[in-house]
């Protein structure tokens, strides 16, 4: 008797168990509760060594597209029709110079090329090869100033609600030497599909970081004001903004 | 009638019904996160070449669950399930087992990543209370306890009339939680952290010893799959070898030798 008791019981505590945590997960303030072990995970493992690289045999011959859809807006489709032509890359905020980069004066800066494996949150991975501008070095020449501590992308493409995509790294994630801003994929321009002309590359964090098809780049103190405030897209819908776990 | 024992500090019996917490959170949570990508490989990225398990929904209305080429029908249970919101949709597990119990990513990820460090910290905590006190020598299985092992089992399948003669745990139970304590749990953690980018940057062997990421993620799926055999055995065994004194004694410390014997037969 005590032992059906009990195996029923047991057998309760695990059909509780979803229903439980879903009421709790619904509760305001809960998930900010559980997101705090977020903190430890960034202190604990942060940006530190380098993501593997591969040989050029390890690379697909497909690179998987995931996100948000290609935009279609009529800007984007001009300077695609235009080759780029009119595509700069707008570099601002907090920074001793402010620039505007065509797609030919970053073509002509040092170029890094990397096969590196893109790790996606929901759990696959594929291989590619990146060419493009170490963000470093860009961030050599706009100079960030001594109060500046993230640097916030801003895409083109946006969601079907028109809440545009963005992202944003700390200077330390942003300077870390794999962290590009790819121009090439698996030594081609980089198609419109894969974020063209200009997209960001970070190894060392989850796909969604890697933010495409991006204009303008700002170097700024603080996220607070930007959008709902998370440092980015899926961030604002409760991802962790630390995407190395 | 023989004493009670005080066989379980309170470190121990905090951290086993932490970790019963922890286990059942990690489980519904893995899943949700697993549902994302309802596949398995044995590779370093994603190749269905090497797939091991996948779990689809070939047609609206049908599950199926591909395991190591076979492909069986799971309508209902995997593949075309509930969708945690009262209907049916393409999914891998269903509603009913995953934390939340409706598709939510990043939701999955606060609760498992929160109650993974839980766990972990639970663990280091108990080993180091234990190695301290010397608690660690009863529950570690040791190369003079292999002989007793068949011995203690042919007792439990009633082949012998008397156990082989153990002090606090017999060679079984030593092997269990030796296992699971010191050989699985480590390797579950381990294989989670090498599905980390940020930890394969600083720690590339880690990733690599367990054959990438995709086979990481594949063993620790597989590590699960064990843990949760251990919980349905370890719950069966402590319902039936007395229960009424093994939950009291996990509770209070105090263990009654023999008690199963006489329990349940007043």
């Amino acid at each position: 008797m005590k032992r059906r008791l009990f195996v029923a019981g047991s057998l309760t505590a695990l059909a509780g168990c979803s229903p439980i945590g879903t009421a709790l997960n619904n509760t305001p303030g809960f998930e900010k509760f559980l997101g705090s072990a977020g903190n430890l995970d960034h202190a604990l493992i942060g940006t530190r060594g380098m993501a593997r690289e591969y040989k050029e045999s390890d690379i697909d011959p497909v690179f998987r597209v995931n996100g948000l859809a290609t935009p279609t807006t009529a800007m984007y489709r001009h300077i695609v029709a235009d080759k780029y032509a009119s595509y700069r890359l707008i570099v601002d905020g907090a920074v001793e110079r402010r620039g505007a980069f065509t797609l030919g004066h970053l073509q002509h800066l040092m170029q890094r090329t990397q096969i590196t494996r893109h790790d996606c949150v929901e759990g696959w991975s594929v291989i590619g090869k990146w060419t493009g501008v170490p963000l470093g070095d860009l961030l050599d020449i706009v100079k960030p100033k001594p109060e500046a501590r993230y640097v916030v992308f801003y895409c083109m493409d946006s969601d079907d609600q028109g809440t545009p995509y963005y992202e944003s790294l700390d200077l330390h994630e942003a300077r870390h030497p794999q962290t590009l801003l790819a121009l090439q994929l698996n030594g081609k321009p980089i198609d419109p599909d894969h974020g063209a002309p200009v997209r960001l590359r970070i190894p060392t964090q989850l796909g969604y970081k890697s933010a495409k098809w991006v204009r303008r780049i700002e170097v700024v103190a603080s996220m607070g004001t930007i959008y709902g405030g998370g440092g980015g897209y899926w961030e604002d819908q409760g991802y962790d903004w630390y995407a190395g776990i | 009638m023989k004493r009670d024992v005080y066989r379980y500090p309170i470190v121990t019996r905090l951290a086993h019904w932490l970790w019963v917490l922890a286990f059942l959170v990690l489980v519904s949570s893995g899943l949700q996160i697993f549902n994302a990508a309802p596949y398995l490989d044995a590779s370093d990225k994603s190749n269905p070449a090497r797939r091991v398990l996948s779990i689809d929904s070939p047609a609206e209305g049908v599950g199926t669950t591909t395991i190591f080429g076979r492909t069986l029908t799971t309508t209902g249970w995997l593949g075309w399930t509930s969708d945690g919101m009262g209907s049916e949709t393409a999914r891998g597990f269903p509603g009913w087992i995953t934390i939340p119990a409706y598709q939510d990513l990043a939701s999955g990820r606060r609760w498992h990543f929160f109650f993974a460090w839980l766990a972990t910290l639970c663990w280091i905590a108990w080993l180091i209370s234990s190695a301290i006190k010397g608690n660690l020598r009863k529950i570690l299985l040791r190369p003079r306890d292999l002989r007793d092992l068949w011995p203690m089992q042919a007792y439990y399948l009633k082949l012998r009339k008397e156990p082989p003669a153990y002090d606090t745990y017999n060679p079984l139970q030593k092997a269990a939680y030796t296992a699971i304590l010191f050989v699985i749990t480590p390797l579950v953690v381990l294989t989670g952290l090498a599905l980390s980018p940020g930890i394969d940057a600083f720690a590339q062997p880690l990733t690599a010893v367990f054959g990438g990421r995709q086979f990481a993620r594949t063993w620790h799926f597989a590590g699960m799959i064990v843990l949760i055999a251990f919980f349905v055995v370890h719950t069966f065994q402590v319902a039936t070898q007395g229960v009424v004194n093994q939950m009291r004694s996990m509770i209070t410390g105090w263990y009654r030798p023999g008690a199963h014997e006489t329990e349940g037969k007043a």
